[in-house]
Parts: C-alpha cells; sequence; structure tokens
C-alpha cells in the first residue's frame, strides 16, 4: 500500500493530473465529501491535507510520498528526498514592501538608517530568517498566517515575505517585490525509508509521474 | 526545595519503565551475544568527555575549573580516542558499545535529544574485506532482533570528495551539490552542475550521483559508468574499491543496494558509508562506514570502520525481544 500526500487548494488538481496519468486515479473526487484519506484502487490512497504539513507526513512515514511547493520543503527543513520538480504551481517567494517606503526606493542598502531592527512579517519566518541574516540585516521577524500584505499596509511591519505569483494583490495593496528570495514550484517528495523499503513500486511510478 | 518547573523530563528525553525497559535490555543483550560471537568485546567510555572530542552538536558545559565538557554526543570518537592511546598499536580490535548519546538537534523534526545506541568498531584493518565484515555483522544485528525487512544502501564518500576535488568548488557549491544529492533531487543538481561546474568527466559523474539505489546485480553497470566517467586516479580508487567491498559482501545478497548519492554522514567518514533501513522505521536505523583520519587526531593513524544502530527505533521493532 502506498500512502500519498494530496495538498489541499491550488495545487490538488494538478497533482491529481499528474497521478491519473501515472494511473493512480482517487476512487471519489478529494475535498467532494469530508473524507480525509482517499483510496485509489486497492494499492494506493490518498491522505488530503494543508500543503504546508505534507513535508511533515512524509518526513514521519504517515505518508510514503507527498506533492507540495518548494516553499514548504525548504520552510519545513524537514529531512526527505525531492526527485521530482513537477513544474506547476509556479511562483516566487520575494521581499515586497510599500511602493513609496524607503526599503522600496533603496531595497536593503541602507536598512542600518532607520536605527531600529526592520520589522518583516511572513508565513515563511526560516526562510525569511536565513534571507535577511545572509545580508546581515537584522530583522524583528512576526509570524503571521494569513493576508501577509495586510501587515505591511497596516503599519505592522516595514515589509513582508510572501509567495507571489501574478503579483496582483500587491499592486491592488500598494505593495511592490524589491527581492526575491527562492522560486518555487511543486515538488514530489520522498519518505527516505519508503524510498528504500518500496523501491520496485516507487520506481516505475517516479518515471511515470515525472514524464507528463 | 523549589517545586519543579515541569513534570515532564526534558524535551527530547523519556523515561523507560518496567516492559520498555526491558525490551531494551533484551534487545542490548541479543546484540552483545552476537557481538561477543563475532570476537568484538565491550568498552564503556565515560558519558562526558572534553569537548574537542565532538563536534559542535553536542551538549557542553564547563565545569568548575573552567574546563569546557560535553556529554557524549557520538560513540565512534570516544572509542577511536581509546584505541588511540590505551590500546595504541594493538591491531586489529574489535570492540563494542552500547548506551546514549546526546545532541542538539532540530527537537521539532521528532530526532530525540537523547538516543540509545548499540555499535561495533574494527580498527586498524584497511581492506575491503573490513569493510565487507562490518557491513555484514550490521545486517546480522537486524536479524539477530528479528527484523525481517531491511535494506542496507551502500555508498562511499571517496568518489564524491575526488569528483568535488577534481571540479575545483568552493565550499558553498560543495554543499549545495551534497544537499541536492543527498535529496536524490535531480533538477537541482543539474541546474547547479549547467550553471556552476566546468563541463567534462567530473561534472557527468556528479549527475551519476543522484540516481536511484542498485541492487547488487544491477550495480556493476553503475560502477563501470562511474569508473569510465572517474576524473581522476582518486575518483577511480574509490569506485574499485566500492567493487571490492561489494564482491566481499556478496553473501548479504538482496537486502544490499548501491547507492552512490550516500553522501551525507559525520564529517569522519572518508570510503565506505552506508544506512541501514527496517520496514516500519521512517528513518535510518542505523548506519556506518570508514573513518581512516580519525584516530591520528588522537596521534596514532590507523584505519578503521564501524556502524552504530539506533535502538530507539529498532526495539519497538524488534520480534525477539
Amino acid at each position: 500500500m502506498l500512502t500519498i500526500a494530496l495538498p489541499k487548494g491550488r495545487l490538488q488538481k494538478p497533482a491529481l493530473e499528474r497521478f491519473a496519468a501515472a494511473g493512480i486515479v482517487p476512487d471519489e473526487e478529494p475535498g467532494s465529501s469530508r473524507k480525509l484519506i482517499v483510496p485509489a484502487g486497492v494499492s494506493a490512497r490518498f491522505l488530503v491535507l494543508k500543503d504546508g504539513d505534507v513535508p511533515l507526513y512524509v518526513e514521519r512515514g504517515a505518508a510514503d510520498i507527498g506533492v507540495c511547493g518548494l516553499d514548504q520543503v525548504l520552510e519545513s527543513a524537514a529531512d526527505l528526498l525531492s526527485p521530482i520538480d513537477f513544474g506547476f504551481g509556479r511562483c516566487r517567494l520575494s521581499l515586497a514592501a510599500p511602493r513609496d517606503s524607503r526599503i522600496a526606493r533603496d531595497a536593503l542598502a541602507d536598512a542600518g538608517e532607520l536605527g531600529r531592527s526592520l520589522r518583516i512579517a511572513s508565513k515563511y519566518p526560516r526562510l525569511a530568517a536565513q534571507f535577511f541574516a545572509r545580508k546581515g540585516v537584522p530583522v524583528d521577524l512576526v509570524k503571521l498566517s494569513g493576508s501577509v500584505e495586510l501587515a505591511a499596509v497596516s503599519g505592522l511591519a516595514d515589509a513582508i515575505v510572501d509567495l507571489v505569483e501574478s503579483g496582483r494583490t500587491l499592486e491592488e495593496n500598494g505593495l511592490i517585490v524589491v527581492e526575491d528570495l527562492h522560486q518555487i514550484t511543486a515538488r514530489l517528495v520522498v519518505n527516505r525509508a519508503s524510498y528504500r523499503l518500496k523501491l520496485t513500486t516507487l520506481l516505475p511510478l517516479l518515471d511515470k509521474l515525472e514524464a507528463p | 526545595m523549589l517545586l519543579p518547573s515541569t513534570k515532564a523530563p526534558p524535551q527530547g528525553t523519556q523515561d523507560l519503565l518496567f516492559e520498555a525497559a526491558r525490551r531494551l535490555r533484551r534487545c542490548e543483550a541479543t546484540l552483545a551475544q552476537l557481538f561477543e560471537a563475532a570476537g568484538f568485546g565491550e568498552v564503556i567510555p565515560p558519558s562526558i568527555e572534553s569537548a574537542d572530542v565532538f563536534g559542535p552538536e553536542a551538549f557542553r558545559a564547563l565545569d568548575r575549573s573552567g574546563h569546557l565538557l560535553a556529554l557524549r554526543a557520538d560513540f565512534t570518537a570516544q572509542v577511536a580516542r581509546i584505541a588511540a592511546t590505551r590500546l595504541a598499536g594493538v591491531s586489529p580490535l574489535r570492540l563494542y558499545y552500547r548506551g546514549s548519546v546526546v545532541r542538539e538537534g532540530a527537537a521539532e523534526s521528532g530526532i530525540p535529544r537523547e538516543r540509545l545506541q548499540a555499535g561495533c568498531e574494527l580498527v586498524g584493518a584497511a581492506g575491503p574485506e573490513a569493510d565487507a565484515e562490518i557491513l555484514s555483522l550490521a545486517t546480522r544485528s537486524l536479524h539477530a532482533l528479528g527484523l525481517a525487512d531491511t535494506r542496507v544502501s551502500v555508498g562511499t564518500v571517496g568518489y564524491f570528495a575526488a569528483l568535488i576535488s577534481a571540479s575545483k568548488a568552493g565550499e558553498r557549491l560543495t554543499r549545495a551539490l551534497s544537499d541536492a544529492i543527498d535529496r536524490k533531487d535531480l533538477p537541482t543538481l543539474r541546474g547547479l552542475c549547467e550553471k556552476e561546474v566546468a563541463p567534462g568527466k567530473a561534472r557527468d559523474a556528479l549527475l551519476l550521483l543522484a540516481r536511484p539505489p542498485r541492487s547488487q546485480e544491477d550495480a556493476q553497470s553503475l560502477l563501470q559508468k562511474a569508473a569510465q566517467l572517474a576524473p581522476s586516479a582518486d575518483a577511480l580508487q574509490a569506485v574499485e574499491r566500492l567493487a571490492a567491498t561489494l564482491a566481499q559482501a556478496k553473501s548479504l545478497g538482496a537486502e544490499l543496494e548501491v547507492d552512490l548519492g550516500e553522501v551525507r554522514g559525520l564529517g569522519y567518514y572518508t570510503g565506505l558509508v552506508f544506512n541501514l533501513y527496517a520496514a516500519g522505521a521512517p528513518r535510518p536505523v542505523g548506519g556506518g562506514g570508514r573513518y581512516d583520519t580519525l584516530l591520528g587526531r588522537f596521534g596514532d593513524p590507523r584505519p578503521a570502520v564501524g556502524f552504530s544502530l539506533e535502538l530507539d527505533a529498532l526495539v519497538p521493532l524488534a520480534a525477539v525481544c
């Protein structure tokens, strides 16, 4: 039995299409009922969960493989294999700030002149902290769980680190991208022990998932 | 006396009571019996050491005279110290140990701070037959505990090290390449190679390292390819050594897999490196490798090879205990 962690939201549909092309089709549409485990024939099943939880489920072996954005793979720092870049779910993890702010004008060049730590809001505290540590810019990080743009507009933070897809949400709220931290796409993640112990099942599946 | 601020043991540690304690002791006894029968003798190093014996992962404290001490973070370094000092010059040495190690790790990843281990070290033996002896003993320990569905994933850090030195990769690039290989992340590895590694044999060989593991029979073609792409004598030697070890370890059969992407491990490995997997455990249940330079740090440069088992993961899976 192969257990697959499937993310709810924007990655679900393209992920299911790739699994269908590889011959794994859920018995019912995930999300059509309240079922959290959806069988796919006799040899596989899908766990339906938030994409941020996918790395943990796979790292700890509750699922053998899973689909999630590179943002979640990196933020979780989970100890996983990530053999396939699906190419869909393309976006960027970016630093964004109000259009007329000092950060937007001079990037981080004179962050020192603020006279205090830069206040940054993000759903990605680990990746944000890494980025500013590399730049040598002291920051005061605020971890939020949604509507991160609001933090920069309302004065909670000087700037935000968040996913940018089309850039429309930023634009409508008067924010612009200052710098990109990472290019993001959806990845297949695999548990380290499952990869070895279920290799004969997994290898043909990985080949099919890779070639759409 | 002050009231304790918490009623639980420190995060990442546990109390073992009654049946759990009995199971652990039975597993330890089974392993000790196997190790003794294989000619290994037990050593019990102290639970604190001078901090410089271990890496930065050790839990440290100053004693009253200002010496920086560390809780045992790794048995192998301690056994190397013993072998290089009190047992200097006695070769070969077959030593085993059991007990706990304490490491400050990422707590949220669920790896406990204090881990129970047992393991063996073979000191003063440099040949492929020594590598095979350790591989075989590690595999037999899993069988002795009654585990049926297991894998031994075998590679060499020598080949990767030779490719890095041939491609003149700096520290940052080396870390990025090693991370991509360790994650079997071929797309990222390909991107790094195309952008930052000069075209040539070393680059093609690096791309070989993210390939899936091969069974022992299928490994021949992979090793031949790796030998053809070897950019230096060191690289070729690493592949030939791995092939010789595999030939010696033939009796291990289907459980053994060759994975040239086994590049991770404690910093001191110099050749053979392997990980043990068992159905029911989400992480490796043990691992080991060759560390030919570690004893030199204590003034007695001798080759050595060994392995350790993660008893916290193995005891719940063990059938005999």
